[in-house]
């Protein structure tokens, strides 16, 4: 039973998967109790388990906003009023319950955003821009999401090696000062918009060379299929979150 | 004591297969070392992991004595200059003059002997007529001369050049070589990539050839 579950959500309609993240992250946004953030996270993290996503390595990654988070414990003790105080130095509260409550917060959303994200991530890009195309939008406009989304990795490689050669160069990454900072910056991104223009360019002229657009229809290999469990966990995830919401508001 | 020694150096990229396999080599900064081998055998591999873009998974990678993972890229790059098999990846600057003098000026050598030096250079590698084009817009064979030229111009003892022969027509290949040949007259050493064996053959003082994650010197 467990194993079917698990099979039958992977090929979940990419459209229920969305409806899904998006009823997580408007939660996420919305509540700003650790204590409802806790449970909005871990039925996320119940998800990812169904999903099969190996989420540990992400809750690993976050061991590096740390230190900001660090920060923002600190200024919210310091600068917010509420809460209990628990460490005072003299007039100046170093850390208080709202400090700790609000940072706690900010880490919560921020492994919910990511967390619900990466269910998007067990969808194939073509089958977005399918659903994209079955909501009636362009397939023009699908298909550039698709090809931005395809691209995405291989500007991040190319932006890497321009890091790399700079560096090369005798660019001492950790020692330069900010106003240079920023000159590097120009410097990695305009090899990158030129090369997407590029790219872009040569794509336009085979595709064109292919056929694309030729005739205004064209045919799909794959069709889309709103399933009964797709309905199912569509209206589930609504009608859950505007129940809570609701729940909250009025209360 | 070697420029560069690579100690049981082994690699592979993460979640594939073992690609260098105990690799045991040094060179001098001197005459030219070219390594040759199928495609996809680990050439550029290889060559990342002498300038410190790649880090070994066991063994240790030594420049002047020193271990270079305890060094900066930057550091690296002033004892090495390395040419990507693409050179698209290594220009950046906005015009080809600035390209050249990007690396001079992080040296923080005054602004006249930058601009001395970037005059000096453009002729040589017959780049004076683009001095003020867009990098990315050159042909091949100028971007990689650019290439060439952005890199030399530290003054690294040993230049890394990554298969620098394509994309060259075979006056550029002269050209080219002559410009190894001058490199390794001004007491600095040459290590290349490359399939072409005329120009291995014309130039190398020395071949080596990768095979099955192994290194064997030519003639041994
Ligand atoms: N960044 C990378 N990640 C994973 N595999 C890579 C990467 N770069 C190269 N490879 C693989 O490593 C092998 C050797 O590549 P490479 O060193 O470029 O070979 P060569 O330069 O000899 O043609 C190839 O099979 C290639 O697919
Ligand atoms: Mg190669």
């Amino acid at each position: 039973m467990g194993v079917r579950l698990t099979v039958k959500m992977i090929n979940l309609d990419p459209r229920a998967k969305i409806v899904i993240v998006l009823c997580l992250s408007t939660l996420a946004v919305f509540f700003n109790t650790p204590g409802s953030l806790l449970i909005v996270l871990i039925i996320t993290l119940l998800l990812l388990q169904i999903f099969q996503v190996k989420y540990i390595s992400l809750i690993y990654k976050f061991r590096r906003l740390l230190p900001v988070l660090l920060v923002l414990l600190f200024v919210q003790s310091a600068f917010t009023g509420h809460g209990q105080v628990l460490i005072a130095f003299g007039d100046v509260h170093i850390l208080t319950t709202g400090g700790v409550s609000s940072a706690g917060c900010v880490l919560l959303r921020m492994l919910i955003l990511f967390g619900s994200a990466m269910i998007i991530a067990t969808s194939n890009s073509r089958d977005y821009v399918l659903a994209l195309v079955q909501l009636k939008i362009p397939y023009e406009i699908a298909f550039m999401v698709l090809i931005a989304l395809r691209f995405l990795p291989i500007f991040i490689q190319e932006a890497n090696d321009t890091l790399i050669a700079m560096q090369l160069r005798g660019v001492d990454i950790k020692k330069v000062a900010w106003g240079k900072k920023i000159k590097y910056f120009t410097y990695i991104f305009s090899p990158l918009v030129s090369n997407v223009l590029i790219k872009a360019n040569q794509l336009a002229i085979s595709m064109e060379a292919r056929g694309f657009r030729v005739y205004p229809r064209r045919t799909y290999l794959r069709v889309l299929k709103y399933n009964l469990l797709d309905y199912l966990i569509t209206i589930l995830s609504l009608s859950l979150t505007l129940a809570v919401l609701t729940l909250s508001i009025v209360r | 004591m070697a420029f560069m020694e690579l100690l049981q150096v082994s690699f592979s990229y993460r979640g594939q297969k073992q690609l260098l396999n105990d690799i045991n080599f040094s060179i001098h900064n001197e005459g030219i070392t070219a390594l040759t081998g199928p495609n996809g055998i680990g050439k550029t591999t290889l060559s990342k992991l002498m300038v410190g873009m790649l880090v070994p998974t066991t063994g240790h990678i030594t420049l002047k004595g020193q271990d270079i993972s305890g060094m900066t890229l930057a550091q690296i790059g002033r004892l090495v200059g390395y040419v990507f098999q693409n050179p698209e990846k290594q220009l950046f600057c906005p015009t080809v003059s600035e390209e050249i003098s990007f690396g001079l000026q992080n040296l923080e050598l005054p602004e006249h002997d930058v601009q001395r030096l970037v005059k000096e250079n453009l002729p040589y590698f017959e780049l004076e007529h683009l001095a003020q084009s867009f990098p990315l817009q050159l042909s091949e064979g100028e971007k990689r001369r650019l290439a060439i030229a952005a890199v030399l111009v530290l003054e690294p003892e040993l230049l890394v050049l990554d298969e620098p022969t394509t994309g060259l027509d075979a006056y550029r290949k002269h050209l080219l070589g002559e410009c190894l040949k001058k490199i390794v007259a001004s007491e600095r050493g040459v290590f290349m990539i490359s399939h072409d064996n005329n120009f291995i053959n014309r130039y190398a003082s020395r071949i080596l050839i990768l095979e099955n994650g192994r290194l064997k010197e030519h003639g041994c």
